[in-house]
């Protein structure tokens, strides 16, 4: 038993010890988005700036929390823009899904181990792009341990909340062709209910409650909102527990939607 | 020129032909852009339903640059969008030989082989933002600004096409020339916004390095009657001198491809 | 009059010398060391109209470097190219609308389109005339048998089905000068056949000049009157394809039936052993340096040869021999 363990865990090491190859062999794409999310910070700034200019606080937020708020989302919104739905369609496309789930590793346990390694090299990667927005742009960070603490643990949970619900919404591959434009409307749907574009305190009722249905503020708004001195540590334990109880949920939805989708292959033969 | 026209028309209904084939892909295809402008709109809603002005512009006001901007980005993504891939799919594999031995101009060939469903979301989205904003605020559609409009829209298209044309050369040194338009590309998340509420040297890029600004904030400010000078006027100027300087890359790239053949 | 007609063509390609490993890599991006190496080295040869030639040679040889500066992909680093009395990179256009071209298994064709929508498209870029369009179809069904192609989309033809698609559309605007590159790869005897037979007709109905590379030695018997061979970026030999066997095939194979185990033999000078079994003794000889009756002499001192033959070399052995480089041996020799 414990041999088949860490046969396991030898397994997904040596599968997680591939992304950060994968991430150092697309250098120009690691320098190039780096940019990019300079500029649209660039432009969030200034268009908050603006907006502040004839109010004092919105939502509850004086304009040194949004500009905070507004400028670490910015930062962990790749998370939301994975394409997972590309993946499995080129899997099924070239016939590579049935090799794959022939592995003697759990299919999704492996996904979800990479997932969170690139996690990791994300946080690492993404370090210089705090660094520049505080210098430059205006982002306070706390001082306090605690609220990096409630930051990093909400967003382990919160990254694997989003790593699920990508997880179910990739099992549209198996019924449509079209996965750049599902992927498309997956980021377009997950950044704004995310809070990715506004904080979600801002959004009337109806909005916020549509945005707290949905799983992706759990992976964006949550966690970048104890950096951003928006929401205080002692909230910790309650959005925790609420973390949990997606992760549960989430968890096994997904696999009964994965198990459901994959028989359209199989019936199929394809 | 007769002869292009008549044969983009050609390539045009076969490409129709093949995205009837698949015709959800197409419906999810070409909705799925107007997705993330919808998810901009309504931030711009959630944030401006709560104060007077951005800068003093109106909701409607700022409607008005990002329908436009949008508009021009769905000319460069329908029309244009083997740019992106050019290098991946064509150099790469070898395809691009084949355009190289038919009679006809190479380019002309990229940009009619797929035109691209994808940008038809932006269009509409587009489209239905800068009729609600002219007609919340009471702007007069005459024939000149119809004309104005579709001059403006146009330019912005050009202007796209130009800038996504210059840096897709590139995939004739790099082969992989996505990222470096990527991120020119990028930059027009700028003019979906006044230019007035970036610093100076934001406004002078989105001017004259990067001509964004001549696909939404220029002419919005026009039909506005917000004085924006000569500059209300100008884009066309500026497409066709992105245009020709965009060609000439080509032109420099394709040199340099049936000399080395990478 | 040559149709088409190089002089002293070359191509040379610079290439960054790497070493290898994360060292070499950074080493080479900082300061980079090149190389020139010439794909096609000072190649002149004259092919005139109604002419079908094998442009043969080893993957890397310079077959496709010189097909495209024949089509005008390519520009020459040095010498000339005339395709009809064109240069056909400064008139690019010019040449395009009378010659055709099939590289090999990348299609032409509109994957996801039905054949005839292709061809159709096809036709429109290469200004075919409706009425000539109609007829060039008529004319291409017997040995094409288009009619049962027309309607399914590429993606699902078979791979000769795929090749005689592509070969239609290759020749719809009928073009005075074809290259084909490998028409016949991964095809079954039947649609091999099928294939030359269209070349062949192509050729003799309507002169259309031919140049063929390809590594099928059924492809040259049977369509090519003429081979130029080209190595390393020489041309190394262009003509009829019998004088190969003169001028390449020095080497013979002798084999000695004998009585009692060839193994202790003592092989006579100059000549290699084949095969290996215990009554039989296949020997390879160079015959510019010794003759079968030295050999022969020399084998029956030492054991009792109960019968022994002499065996020419075939087309297929000498071609061979070219593509695993014996021919580069041959060069370093004084021919006879």
């Amino acid at each position: 038993m414990i041999h088949a363990v860490r046969r396991e865990a030898r397994v997904f090491f040596a599968f997680a010890a591939m992304v950060p190859k994968l991430y150092l062999a697309y250098n120009a794409w690691v320098v190039v988005e780096f940019v990019v999310q300079i500029l649209f910070m660039l432009v969030f700034v200034a268009f908050w700036r603006a907006v502040y200019a004839n109010t004092t606080t919105l939502g509850g937020l004086d304009v040194g929390q949004t500009i905070n708020y507004i400028l670490l989302a910015q930062i962990v919104a790749p998370l939301v823009q994975s394409r997972l739905v590309s993946e499995f369609g080129g899997m099924i496309r070239e016939g590579r899904i049935a090799i794959e789930l022939l592995r003697p590793v759990d299919f999704q346990a492996r996904y979800a181990v990479e997932s969170l390694t690139s996690l990791v090299v994300f946080a690492v990667q993404k370090l210089p792009l705090v660094l520049i927005a505080g210098a430059f742009l205006g982002l306070r960070l706390p001082s306090d341990p605690a609220a990096w603490g409630a930051f990093a643990l909400s967003l382990v949970l919160g990254s694997m909340v989003l790593f699920l619900t990508d997880w179910m919404f990739a099992c549209l591959a198996f019924y449509s062709t079209e996965t750049w434009g599902l992927g498309v409307v997956k980021i377009a749907v997950a950044t704004f209910f995310g809070g990715a574009l506004v904080p979600l305190q801002m959004m009337p009722a109806w909005l916020r409650s549509i945005a707290l249905a949905l799983p992706f503020s759990q992976g964006v708004a949550v966690p970048i909102s104890f950096l951003a001195g928006v929401t205080p540590v002692s909230d910790l334990g309650a959005l925790l527990i609420r973390q949990l109880l997606w992760l549960v949920g989430l968890g096994i939805a997904s696999r009964l939607v994965f198990r459901q989708a994959v028989r359209k292959i199989t019936v199929q033969g394809g | 020129m007769r002869r292009y026209l008549s044969l983009y028309g050609v390539f045009f209904v076969q490409r129709l032909k093949i995205l009837m084939e698949y015709r959800v892909n197409f419906l999810i295809g070409a909705t799925s852009t107007s997705f993330l402008q919808i998810g901009g709109v309504l931030a711009m809603w959630v944030v401006m339903r709560q104060i007077p002005s951005l800068n003093g512009w109106s909701f409607d006001e700022v409607l008005l640059v990002f329908g436009l901007v949008t508009i021009s980005e769905s000319i460069t993504h329908m029309f244009a969008d083997n740019l992106w891939t050019l290098g991946w799919q064509y150099i790469r594999s070898g395809e691009f030989d084949r355009f190289l031995v038919r009679p006809i101009d190479p380019l002309f060939h990229l940009l009619a082989d797929r035109f691209c469903h994808d940008g038809i979301g932006n269009l509409l989205v587009g489209t239905a933002l800068v009729v609600k904003a002219m007609s919340a605020l009471h702007i007069p559609f005459t024939v000149a600004t119809a004309l104005y409009l579709v001059i403006a829209v146009l330019t912005g298209g050009a202007i796209f096409i130009a800038l996504n044309l210059l840096t897709a050369s590139s995939a004739f040194w790099l082969v992989d020339s996505i990222p470096v338009t990527f991120l020119v590309y990028n930059t027009y998340e700028f003019a979906k916004y006044p230019l007035t509420i970036y610093g100076r040297g934001i406004r002078i890029a989105l001017t004259w390095l990067i001509p964004y600004g001549f696909a939404s904030f220029y002419p919005a400010s026009y039909l506005l009657g917000r004085n924006v000078g000569a500059l209300a006027w100008m884009g066309p100027l500026v497409a066709v001198l992105f245009m020709s300087l965009a060609y000439r890359a080509w032109k420099f790239g394709l040199a340099h491809y049936t000399s080395t053949g990478s | 009059m040559p149709v088409i007609r190089t002089e002293q063509l070359t191509k040379i390609f610079r290439v960054v010398r790497k070493e290898p490993g994360l060292r070499g890599s950074l080493k080479a991006l900082v300061r980079p060391r090149f190389e020139n190496i010439a794909a096609v080295n000072q190649v002149s040869f004259e092919i005139d109209a109604g002419e079908i030639v094998g442009y043969i040679g080893v993957n890397g040889a310079g077959k496709s470097t010189t097909i495209k500066m024949l089509t005008g992909i390519l520009v020459p680093t040095s010498g000339s190219v005339q395709v009809l009395g064109r240069d056909p990179h400064r008139q690019r256009v010019a040449n395009a609308r009378e010659i055709g071209a099939v590289f090999g298994q990348r299609t032409q064709l509109w994957w996801d389109l039905p054949f005839i929508e292709s061809l159709a498209l096809v036709g429109r870029i290469y200004e075919v005339p409706p009425a000539r369009y109609r007829q060039l179809l008529k004319d291409f069904e017997d040995t094409l048998g288009l009619s049962e192609l027309l309607h399914i989309p590429i993606r699902n033809m078979s791979l000769g089905q795929k090749m005689r698609a592509e070969l239609a559309a290759t020749l719809i605007h009928e073009p005075r000068v074809v290259y084909l590159d490998e028409p016949t790869i991964g095809l079954d005897l039947l649609a091999k056949e099928r294939i030359r037979d269209f070349i062949r007709e192509q050729n003799r109905g309507r002169g259309t000049t031919v140049l063929l590379t390809t590594h099928d030695l059924g492809d040259i018997e049977q369509l090519c009157p003429r081979v130029i061979i080209i190595d390393a970026g020489r041309l190394i030999y262009d003509g009829p394809i019998a004088t190969i066997k003169e001028r390449f095939g020095r080497h013979r194979e002798i084999t000695f039936e004998t009585s009692e185990a060839t193994t202790a033999i003592e092989l006579p000078r100059d000549c290699t052993r084949l095969a290996a079994e215990p009554h039989r003794l296949t020997l390879r000889f160079d015959r510019t340096r010794t003759t079968a009756s030295q050999i022969a002499a020399a084998v029956m001192e030492q054991i009792e040869v109960l019968d022994f033959s002499l065996a020419e070399p075939d087309l297929a052995s000498i071609v061979r021999q070219i593509y695993q480089g014996g021919l580069r041996e041959v060069e370093g020799n004084p021919r006879s």
